[in-house]
């Protein structure tokens, strides 16, 4: 058996503006988590170019790219990804600890409703608790934009909406870019833009003029 | 931050941490603790050959002149050279009637300036010719509770004397002090060195006109070999008996050898334990980060560089590098003390002490650093290689395919899915699977090599005194004397049921270019009191002509049945030196001797009905009144009860024996170290693999025969290859440490061998035990819950 070589994303062109929030739309293995990883500077394109700020990032080296992921950018992902031995605000403090701007790792637990639990383990908090510790963590290095990857792809209704909320009020609030990928089509009434993925390429670029404030988002 | 998730970790799994740490403390311990000691034996030693002008040559004479030692000092390359007195005498000790306790007068000039071999006195006041007053030994006048200006008696000459101790003070010639070169353990309560003006001497021995010993100090850079032949031919007309150079002097070589034997141990033992210690590290660490791939990703993606994530993982192995560094240097340079006493016991050194050197400590913390660092390294630079958006995902599946023994289908059939499972996992892994086969194997070798060779020790002291030597008294003559004379007067004497005549002749042998001095026994034909045996304990008969060989002289010669030795002896008065054919080889473990039948031996020597001891059976009852009545004798040197010797053996060898518990242990620690650690870690690697199994409705118990049934699979393979590695390493030690005082058998005991299975299936079922709980303690929805 030989490798096979597989094309996750052609032809994909498109600018990311600062403070927008912006949903990345498309079905399995449409190419949205490749995407996401080339932009947050995860993985490298193979072919393409990529820019950060006028910086050219598709032939940047391993460090560049470590570095640009400790200032600039915060992951989120759906299944959360905390450390299981540290602590909800020691997971936290893992960020604050590397970042030049960070914001403070207590106000940002209080922020997402979990300074009564701070203390606790992981394995004690539920799906929703865990992905709103991990939002305060990318929240903390205060990065210029955020990254998510199916946040409320393991969660409930009601906890969805409070993730929704808490990454656009990240994005109004501090003026950040907030990148969400999804397959679920009700959450791209929250974005600005949408982008339609499909095999790997950009099906359509879809301008939202009236955005929906997350808790009126149905499905 | 990270260092609290260290932390946490290494609780998580703090049993093969401990282990390791364990195996760390003991490896560091022994490299500070033996390190401190060898430096402290060395330095003391090298002091006091140099202040007390430690002899480079040794010679026995017959007797020379006084005034004849002045003109040798011409022979080139000698620096200096002294004649001297030297004369074994009994001591009447008050209350030890039926003990023999015996001193070695050696005769010293009180008035030279830095003579050979200078007694170095610890207290007491200087010797003066004009009494009979003598310095006395260290550890013989502890043993035997003197305290200065007591008088003891000894026999000399035939008469009772008294002479004063006014000194204790030991010679660098004596600092393992040993009666005869059988006796293998210093004996301070019945014997030791009394050291004596010349002037004094001659008045106790008034006979001995002529010195019997001469030591030579030797100029830089002389052949002692030339200055040898040179003296060999000089001394030839007064009896030369034998010339030995430093090397060979009795309490140096021990010295020496002890010196050697422990400087090896500092180094092997400790790169051993820190192996294995690297090993379990090694494998523990890999196996963390491929359990922690996903939490490696995250922190990649925070923007952790991959030098900070390395180093956090290298951290876990710093941890446990410094922390068993610490202690173990610290707990070793403790040992140090109590090792040192434990030689002050043994070796008349000045200075001789444990210490807390502050730069061995640093060494065993930089040792055992580097030994888990790289250990470290190695099992976390996978971290580097890794990509944040691959670390994310789980690992590629491993290859599956049929296992070997899948392709015999009736034993394959034979299996419940649980034992397929266990023979597949097995093969899959190979690294964890011979990882734990090399843990039960050493653990095995370990084992079985530690308990043969308490074994063996025994059999080798107890069967000379048990099996080859089975009179009840010998009594040695200070000169040879005619045999027949002797035997019908002591096989008159009441209570004696049998004698026998002895000759001890010393020789040099000689096969082509390679010779040895030893001593050949004359023995009667049939001996009935000291048997000749083979390896299988039958008795040999001495042949009518030839000469039979210990295994150990035989190989120094080169030398097998049939080869024709030139022997060389001042005894072979007046002719030229003679040949006899080895007639047969035998097993020896003490000593290095050569036997021939005393008829044999006599005719060979040209010395008619010569006897140097005899061997006596007598009843119990008659050994008191024999010994009354002869040791006042001037002919005979001692009066020698097996029996006593025998009781001497049993009591060294049971504070020796602690010794060797001390290294069964270890090696049982290290062995179930490992042991219990590879267990721990495939059961963690797994509890996934485990969980589905309980879900699937399993019970603990079917959950834990699979990872038991595994773990027998390679027990049982790895048990029989740790016989042939017990063996080689028998026989490493066997070659290493035999010498001309002893040889070690190189073959495994029975014994030994189902110890050391006891002792290994032993861990494996502790360790199950522990998997059990493990197994027990699994909760399948919270391990299957997380992704994987």
């Amino acid at each position: 058996m030989g490798e096979v070589s597989v094309e996750a994303l052609r032809g994909v062109s498109f600018e990311l503006m600062e403070g927008e929030l912006l949903v990345v739309l498309g079905p399995s293995g449409s190419g949205k988590s490749t995407l996401l990883n080339i932009i947050g500077g995860m993985d490298r394109p193979s072919g393409g170019e990529l820019f950060f700020l006028g910086t050219p990032m598709h032939d940047a080296d391993t460090r560049q790219l470590t570095f640009y992921r400790r200032n600039d950018v915060g992951f989120v992902f759906q299944f959360y990804n905390l450390m299981p031995n540290l602590t909800a605000l020691e997971n936290v403090l893992l960020s604050v600890q590397i970042a030049r701007n960070p914001l403070s790792a207590e106000e940002l637990l209080e922020k997402v409703g979990l300074s009564d639990r701070k203390d606790h383990f992981p394995s004690q908090l539920s799906g929703g608790e865990q992905q709103r510790v991990a939002i305060a963590r990318a929240m903390a290095k205060n990065p210029r934009m955020l990254l998510c990857d199916e946040p409320t792809g393991a969660l409930d209704y009601k906890t969805s909406i409070q993730v929704l909320k808490l990454l656009k009020d990240f994005c109004d609030i501090y003026s950040k870019t907030v990148v969400i990928i999804t397959h679920n089509t009700a959450i791209a009434r929250i974005a600005q833009r949408v982008f339609h993925l499909k095999d790997g390429r950009l099906d359509r670029i879809e301008v939202n003029e009236n955005p929906l404030p997350p808790e009126k988002v149905t499905w | 931050m990270l260092w609290l998730k260290m932390i946490r970790d290494l609780k998580e799994n703090k049993g093969s941490y401990i282990a390791c740490t364990v195996i760390i403390i003991l490896g560091v311990l022994i490299f500070t603790s033996f390190t401190t000691v060898v430096e402290s034996l060395r330095s003391s030693q090298q002091k006091f050959y140099k202040d007390q002008n430690f002899a480079d040559g040794f010679v026995k004479v017959r007797g020379i002149p006084r005034n004849e030692i002045k003109k040798l000092e011409d022979v080139e390359g000698i620096q200096k050279i002294q004649g001297r007195l030297v004369k074994d005498v009994t001591v009447l000790m008050p209350g030890a009637r039926d003990n023999n306790v015996y001193l070695r007068l050696v005769s010293v000039d009180p008035d030279m300036q830095n003579p050979i071999n200078g007694v170095l006195l610890i207290q007491g006041r200087p010797l003066d010719e004009d009494y009979m007053n003598v310095w006395i030994d260290s550890k013989f006048f502890k043993a035997n509770k003197l305290k200065l200006n007591d008088e003891i008696q000894v026999i000399a000459d035939g008469r009772i004397r008294k002479l004063t101790v006014t000194g204790v003070g030991d010679s660098p010639e004596f600092v393992y002090v040993l009666r005869t070169a059988a006796d293998v353990y210093p004996s301070p309560e019945t014997f030791g060195i009394a050291f004596i003006p010349v002037k004094s001497m001659e008045r106790l021995f008034p006979d001995e006109k002529y010195y019997n010993e001469i030591v030579f100090t030797l100029k830089p850079g002389t052949d002692y070999e030339k200055v040898k032949e040179e003296l060999e031919k000089r001394l030839k007309s007064y009896g030369l008996e034998s010339i030995i150079p430093r090397s060979e002097q009795m309490s140096h070589m021990l010295l020496e050898m002890e010196l050697e034997s422990v400087e090896s141990m500092s180094r092997a033992m400790p790169v051993m334990f820190l192996s294995i210690a690297g090993a379990i590290l090694y494998i523990t660490l890999k196996r963390l980060i491929e359990h922690q791939r996903g939490e490696i990703g995250i922190l990649k993606a925070m923007g952790y560089t991959s030098g900070e994530i390395l180093f956090h993982y290298m951290s876990y192995a710093l941890t446990l590098g410094i922390l068993g560094g610490l202690i173990g240097s610290f707990l070793g340079a403790l040992l140090s003390y109590p090792m040192a006493s434990m030689y002050r016991k043994f070796f008349n050194l000045p200075d001789l002490k444990g210490n807390f050197s502050p730069s061995l400590i640093f060494f065993g913390i930089l040792l055992s650093l580097s030994f888990s660092l790289i250990a470290g390294y190695q099992g976390c630079k996978k971290v580097l290689a890794l990509e944040p958006a691959e670390a994310m995902r789980p690992p590629a599946p491993t290859h599956s395919r049929k296992v070997f023994l899948e392709k015999i289908g009736f034993l394959w059939r034979v299996l419940t899915v649980q034992e397929k499972m266990a023979v597949r996992n097995l093969s899959r892994n190979i690294g964890r699977s011979l990882f734990i086969f090399l843990g039960i194997m050493l653990c095995f070798a370990i084992s079985t090599f530690t308990w043969s060779m308490n074994d063996l020790v025994q059999k080798m002291m107890f069967d000379q005194y048990e099996k080859v030597e089975v009179y009840d008294v010998k009594i040695t003559f200070s000169r040879p004397l005619h045999g027949k004379n002797v035997l019908r007067e002591l096989a008159a004497f009441h209570g004696v049921k049998y004698v026998e005549p002895m000759a001890e002749v010393p020789v040099t042998l000689k096969n082509r270019w390679l010779k040895k001095e030893a001593v050949i026994l004359g023995l009667t034909r049939n001996s009935y009191l000291y048997n000749i045996l083979d390896r299988n304990y039958n008795k040999i008969t001495l042949p009518e002509s030839g000469i039979i060989l210990s295994e150990r002289l035989a190989k120094v010669l080169d030398a097998e049945v049939g080869t024709k030795l030139v022997v060389e002896s001042p005894m072979r008065a007046g002719k030229e030196d003679g040949v006899l054919e080895v007639a047969g080889i035998i097993p020896q473990y003490l000593g290095i001797n050569a036997y021939m039948e005393i008829g044999a031996l006599q005719d060979f020597f040209n010395q008619k009905d010569i006897a140097t001891s005899v061997l006596l059976k007598v009843e119990r009852e008659a050994i008191t009144p024999l010994r009354q009545k002869y040791m006042y004798s001037k002919y005979i040197n001692s009066i020698e009860e097996r029996e006593q010797r025998l009781n001497k053996f049993k009591k060294m060898m049971a504070s020796y024996g602690s010794m060797i518990y001390i290294y069964a242990l270890v090696g049982v620690t290290i062995g179930f170290a490992i042991i219990y650690s590879s267990f721990v870690i495939s059961l963690s690697e797994r509890a996934r693999e485990l969980s589905s199994m309980m879900v699937l409705g399993m019970t603990p118990e079917e959950v834990l025969s699979v990872v038991t049934f595994e773990q027998w699979c390679i027990s049982v393979p790895a048990i029989m290859a740790g016989v042939p590695v017990s063996k080689a390493m028998m026989a490493g030690i066997s070659r290493f440490i035999s010498n001309d005082m002893f040889s070690i058998p190189e073959n495994l005991t029975l014994k030994s061998l189902f110890l050391a299975l006891a002792v290994t299936a032993f861990s494996v079922w502790i360790a199950q035990k522990a998997a059990a709980r493990k197994i027990k303690g699994l909760n399948p929805s919270e391990v299957l819950k997380t992704r994987e």
